[in-house]
């Protein structure tokens, strides 16, 4: 029963989140939403394996939020300098 | 009534209790990510108000879980969710401000080179 409460109420800001995803003005500002909504997702997950006693929704909740971590890396990477395998440079050309 | 149904409700109750606080720091989060006028106040609204708050709401599912090994993943859960929120809050903040971002409000600017006094898209 709390664990419907806790999904609920993280739908509720995980729809939140998505207003800001699509109206944010600048890519870091979606990149922020989005990080929240995959969060908010992995609670989500979360509680419907405590709703349902299976252990295997946390597993892939775990999984959610790492994988989050390596695509907010990926992503952040991207928007700096716009190419996924940036150019070395020399140290003594710099 | 028996120890075990009294132990079993004081369990819930104190379940819905955290989960409830943890509810009510996300929704903060949330509505400061959608009503802040610039990237690095919601970067403080969403990632204070809101990593606290899914840490909260997953101990208080680990106290309503049904058994140790559920409770045990939620519990790791949480140490995922307080170790990943304030790395990508870092990076999101970094990134932004080398790409030229300055905040909108207050006397100082960032210094960066291009850096503009308005919030628009890089």
């Amino acid at each position: 029963m709390t664990a419907l409460a806790a999904a609920i109420g993280a739908g509720i800001a995980l729809l939140l989140c998505a207003v800001r995803l699509f109206a944010g003005p600048t890519l870091y500002d979606r990149t922020l939403a989005a990080n929240g909504m995959i969060i908010k997702l992995a609670i989500i997950i979360a509680a419907a394996g405590v709703m349902t006693t299976r252990a295997e929704y946390l597993d892939a909740a775990l999984a959610f939020v790492l994988a989050c971590v390596v695509v907010n890396v990926a992503v952040l990477k991207f928007f700096r300098s716009r190419t996924l395998q940036a150019p070395l440079a020399r140290a003594e050309d710099v | 009534m028996d120890l075990g149904a009294v132990a079993e409700l004081v369990r819930l109750g104190l379940s819905g209790l955290v989960i409830a606080v943890g509810l009510l720091l996300i929704a903060g989060g949330a509505l400061g990510l959608l009503r802040f006028p610039d990237l690095y106040t919601r970067l403080h609204a969403a990632n204070v108000a809101d990593v606290v708050g899914s840490v909260v709401v997953v101990i208080g599912l680990a106290i309503a879980a049904p058994d140790w090994s559920t409770a045990a993943r939620l519990l790791l859960l949480a140490g995922v969710l307080i170790a990943a929120g304030p790395t990508l809050t870092h990076l999101v903040a970094q990134a932004a401000h080398a790409a030229g971002l300055a905040p909108i409000s207050g006397q100082y600017a960032a210094p960066r080179p291009g850096a503009t006094r308005t919030s628009s898209a890089p």
